[in-house]
């Protein structure tokens, strides 16, 4: 390795980026050039930083020769291209000739011919100027555009490109630029270009030139700066992580500026009044400690100036415009309630498979009210409630401000119900009914509203499905998986006792197109949902294979196949059990290969004969009344731990009969024995598909 | 303070400068500056083009009768084109926004991601609306499709929304009050229009009429294509372009009949752009010459 190194600088200076654009730009640059220079030559770290005009690469300590490089191509056999004389025939010099060598530099091993083919390291520069062009076509926006003559293909202009080698530029041209060493800062404060010395100083020159070039500085300096804004105003900035993130790539130097709302304006909805300010204007609301909105809002200037009187006055003349129109639509929706535009949903379609929203919602109305009932069995219901609200979920879609603001669906319908007179247990539903909208959101609070929200999230997937609209890799247009985790989380977080399996095909019975195979499409459904609910479990950290064990009954009781997992994995740390699962597994495959042999076959003590059967039988006949007593009272883990015992007497049965014999009567009662434990074990878990621990 | 007509001759004194022509507005009803031959045609083909121009628009539908301070059925815009895009384009636009009286290190000005496209005519760019202290007041486009072609060289669209941009200098919350210059108000030359014309587009209007005239300008477009006219056969264009506008406004034309509409046009417009470029790009001559 040579001592002498030197950092490379590379800064694509362009027209302004979408903020979506940048991290996944920068991400891509890195890794890209990590690639491309692995093996080729010494570097330290790699690093990209950027703005919405900048996207930076930086490598440190680069050695200034690439490494030498000896590639092995394989040719034929030896005796094939190599006459007994010891001539090369020209195939042999063809293949020889193709990768720069005479046939004579050929090496022979093992009887086939090979070509070693050595690459001298090429200088750093030189390496770079090869790289750069090639690095910057491979970058991937979600949308591309071209702007010059020729041709180049990137995600916005490229206005310059500086590449520093040391305090040598690299030369490179293209999308008719060349390549130097001026740095552009922020556009609105200085004019001219800076030229920069050494990669070192990059960041330290667009600084002094107001721009904050590396984004964790930027997002740091951001949060404190709304943090104090936010204090001035009396309150915290409200929290809105895709806002901020967005803002870090919409400003070079973000700056907060504080605005006051109007007294007039405080009587709209707080979440209409939020949706303005953050969706609209891309503002920051400011709430209490309380979490109340406060009459103030924070507006983030790309730029700097003193007081920032103007750009104050403008946020604020926006503002109140755009208030204006929202209190416009909102004063306009007063003219209807909720249940007069019920007969508007009939003309607007959901999906064309699976007719207008009307009808969607009578389904909804229909399945929340059997949820509902089955429920009320164990748990107090207000089944009125669920049936009043059930009708009126998808009534705010026809209102103004839902037109003008999709976001704001369920929440305006809560608003509105509540203006109706139908009171706080009722709005409630139809506000929450979208919950939950997001990970880690708040789920409906009241059983009732859970009903209804399990109802339309239910509704939606089978719907979906019957109609053949069924997620695919990343492609989930109708959002299914995130209704799917919504129903999982319902359940299980909730603790709410509905049979999953019930719902879902009276769900499948609901849809105006009747499915061929009704059954076919109900087991889809549910793998669709377990899916979602094993994945929630793996990322508690539970193992893929005790997920598995809990599959068979656990979409009849979720709760209950939480608790049956959470038991699974206490007895597991019992050094017994995995031998026990073991033996379990084969019993299980016995009874597999048996084709259901015996599965109507109750085991008779007289007929068994081996005293290792009899005493497996005795153990299973104490342990499974012991174990029912505290499945009775949902104690899965002392349930299992007493299954657990029978372990000595089923290693024995297994060391002293065989099953599969030619006795169709003993062989019968034995499989039945085999039966009543498989059946014993699976309440809690089916322990056939545990695999064991790498030791 | 600069009034409305002041700030359209600084800006066609600005873009004069800049090399642009200052060509006058279409003579035919458009919903936008788009349709205006100049970048329409000038997107088209690989002659260079350097053109701005006031642009009165319509939007039948957006008419408020008057009484909405924000919105207007009829309203101008001022339209740059640049072909081939200077390099500095966005340092320039900034230049034209200091020429109109601002200090841009005292105002935040954003660019927001915002694709333009338009189905009648096939079109789609790639660009910003520009937000000066959170107001909207400029359409930033490259443009990248024509007749569902695509552009090389492409073209950068600069549109001002003249009446944002006068109510932001102006410091004005009701466009009406705008001080247009030579004594009068925004509102003293426009109101009575916008509530005639509100009036005209929402309720009188007559709708068998209008596609009666749809109908026939759409004939009359196909005839002249066959003639090998393209400019003639693009005013059709335009005029079925705005009656569609109309009876939209109108509500006289129902969801799924409204595809259909926009199907024709574009059609039409289709045929029209494949026209123009036969008859004006110089392989198209050298053959007739031949």
């Amino acid at each position: 390795m040579t001592a002498k190194t030197a950092d490379f600088l590379l800064d694509v200076h362009t027209e302004p980026f979408p903020a979506r654009f940048v991290a996944p730009a920068l991400e891509q640059l890195k890794a890209r050039s990590a690639e491309r220079l692995a093996g080729r030559i010494e570097h330290g770290e790699i690093a990209a930083y950027g703005t919405l005009r900048h996207l930076v690469l930086t490598v440190k300590a680069v050695a200034a020769k690439g490494s030498d490089k000896t590639e092995r191509f394989k040719g034929p056999k030896e005796q094939a291209w190599r006459t007994p004389d010891g001539a090369y025939t020209p195939a042999a010099e063809g293949f020889a000739r193709k990768h720069g060598l005479a046939a004579g530099d050929l090496c022979a091993e093992g009887g086939i011919l090979y070509a070693d083919v050595r690459t001298k390291g090429c200088g750093a520069a030189a390496l770079f100027e090869m790289m750069i062009p090639e690095l910057l076509k491979s970058l991937q926006f979600p949308k591309s555009m071209i702007w010059e003559a020729s041709g180049f293909k990137f995600g916005r202009p490229i206005r310059a490109i500086t590449a520093l080698y040391g305090e040598k530029i690299v030369p490179v041209a293209l999308a008719g630029l060349k390549s130097g060493r001026a740095v552009y800062g922020h556009p609105s404060h200085s004019k001219v270009s800076m030229p920069l010395k050494t990669p070192a100083d990059h960041i330290k020159i667009l600084r002094e030139e107001m721009v904050l070039a590396d984004p964790v500085e930027r997002r740091e300096y951001l949060l404190r700066q709304l943090a104090a804004a936010a204090q001035s105003a009396g309150g915290r900035p409200e929290w809105d992580e895709e806002l901020v993130d967005e803002t870090v790539f919409m400003t070079e130097h973000p700056t907060p500026v504080v605005g006051r709302l109007r007294p007039e304006h405080m009587p709209l909805p707080a979440a209409l009044l939020k949706m303005v300010m953050q969706k609209q204007l891309k503002f920051f609301p400011v709430v209490g400690a309380d979490g109340a909105l406060q009459p103030a809002f924070i507006g983030v200037r790309d730029g700097l100036s003193s007081g920032n009187a103007l750009v104050r006055e403008g946020y604020q003349r926006v503002l109140e415009a755009r208030f204006n129109d929202a209190a416009f639509f909102f004063g306009r929706d007063a003219s209807a309630t909720l249940a007069s535009r019920l007969s508007s949903l009939e003309r607007v379609t959901y999906q064309k498979a699976l007719g207008s929203v009307a009808q969607k919602a009578s389904r909804v109305a229909a399945l929340a009210g059997r949820l509902g009932s089955e429920l009320s069995r164990i748990v107090p219901v207000d089944e009125a409630v669920v049936a009043g609200a059930a009708k009126l979920v998808y009534a705010d879609l026809v209102t103004d401000v839902v037109k003008e603001f999709p976001e704001l669906q369920g929440h305006m319908g809560g608003v509105y119900a509540r203006r109706d007179g139908l009171g706080d247990a009722l709005a409630a539903c139809v506000e929450q009914f979208y919950f939950p909208v997001g990970a880690g959101t708040a789920l409906p609070s009241s059983t009732e509203a859970c009903v209804v929200s399990l109802a339309g999230k239910l509704d939606s997937i089978a719907g979906c499905f019957a109609a053949g609209m069924i997620p695919t890799g990343s492609a989930d247009p109708y959002a299914l998986r995130r209704q799917a985790l919504g129903v999982v989380r319902i359940l299980l977080e909730k603790g709410l006792a509905v049979d999953l399996e019930a719902a879902v095909s009276q769900a499948v019975a609901l849809q105006p197109i009747s499915a061929a195979e009704p059954l076919k499409l109900a087991a889809q459904l549910l793998d669709f949902i377990w899916g979602r609910a094993a994945s929630l479990f793996e990322e508690e950290g539970v193992r893929i294979d005790e997920v598995r064990s809990v599959r068979l009954g656990g979409l009849k009781d979720l709760s209950g196949a939480r608790r049956r997992l959470d038991a699974l994995r206490a007895v597991r740390r019992d050094p017994a059990f995995e031998p026990l699962a073991a033996a379990f597994k084969r019993a299980s495959n016995i009874l597999k290969q048996s084709k259901g042999l015996a599965d109507a076959v109750i085991p008779d003590r007289t007929k068994l004969r081996h005293w290792s059967e009899i005493a497996l039988y005795d153990a299973l006949v104490e342990v499974e009344a012991a174990a029912d007593q505290r499945l009775k009272h949902g104690d899965y883990e002392g349930a299992l731990k007493i299954l657990v015992a029978v372990k000595p007497h089923l290693d024995r049965f297994f060391d002293n009969v065989m099953v599969m014999i030619d006795d169709e009567g003993l062989k019968s009662q034995r499989l039945a024995v085999l039966g009543k434990l498989v059946r014993a074990f699976t309440r809690v878990a089916d322990l056939s598909e545990i695999q064991a621990s790498a030791p | 303070m600069k009034s409305f007509q002041e700030i359209v001759l600084t800006l066609q004194d600005f873009w004069s400068r800049e090399g642009c022509a200052i060509v006058q507005p279409y003579d035919l009803e458009k919903g936008a500056g788009t349709f205006n031959p100049a970048t329409f045609f000038g997107a088209l083909t690989s002659t260079p083009t350097r053109a701005a121009y006031v642009e009165p628009s319509r939007r039948p539908a957006d008419g408020r009768y008057g009484d909405n301070p924000n919105r207007l059925g009829k309203y101008y815009q001022f339209q740059v084109i640049l072909k081939p895009v200077p390099a500095g384009i966005t340092d320039l636009y900034r230049k034209s926004l200091r020429a109109l009286g601002l200090d841009l290190k005292e105002h935040d000005l954003r660019w927001i991601e915002d694709d333009w496209e338009s189905p009648t005519l096939g079109a789609a760019g790639v660009g910003w609306e520009v937000w000066l202290d959170g107001m909207e007041v400029t359409q930033f486009t490259y443009f990248q499709q024509m007749g569902s072609m695509p552009l090389s060289p492409v073209s950068v669209e600069i549109t001002y929304g003249l009446e944002r941009l006068a109510m932001y200098l102006q410091k004005k919350d009701d466009v009406y009050d705008l001080d247009y210059g030579g004594g009068l108000t925004y509102g003293d030359l426009h109101k009575k229009q916008e509530r005639e014309f509100s009036r005209y587009n929402f309720e009188t209007a007559d709708t068998a009429l209008l596609s009666r005239h749809f109908n026939d300008w759409e004939t009359e477009g196909v005839r002249l294509v066959g003639l090998g006219d393209p400019l003639p056969a693009y005013d059709c264009v335009v005029r079925a372009s705005h009656l569609f506008n109309t009876l939209e406004a109108r509500g006289a034309i129902s969801v799924t009949e409204r595809a259909h509409y926009i199907g024709r046009i574009r059609s039409l417009a289709r045929k029209v752009m494949e026209l123009y470029i036969e008859t004006r790009t110089p392989k198209a001559s050298a053959a007739e010459a031949a």
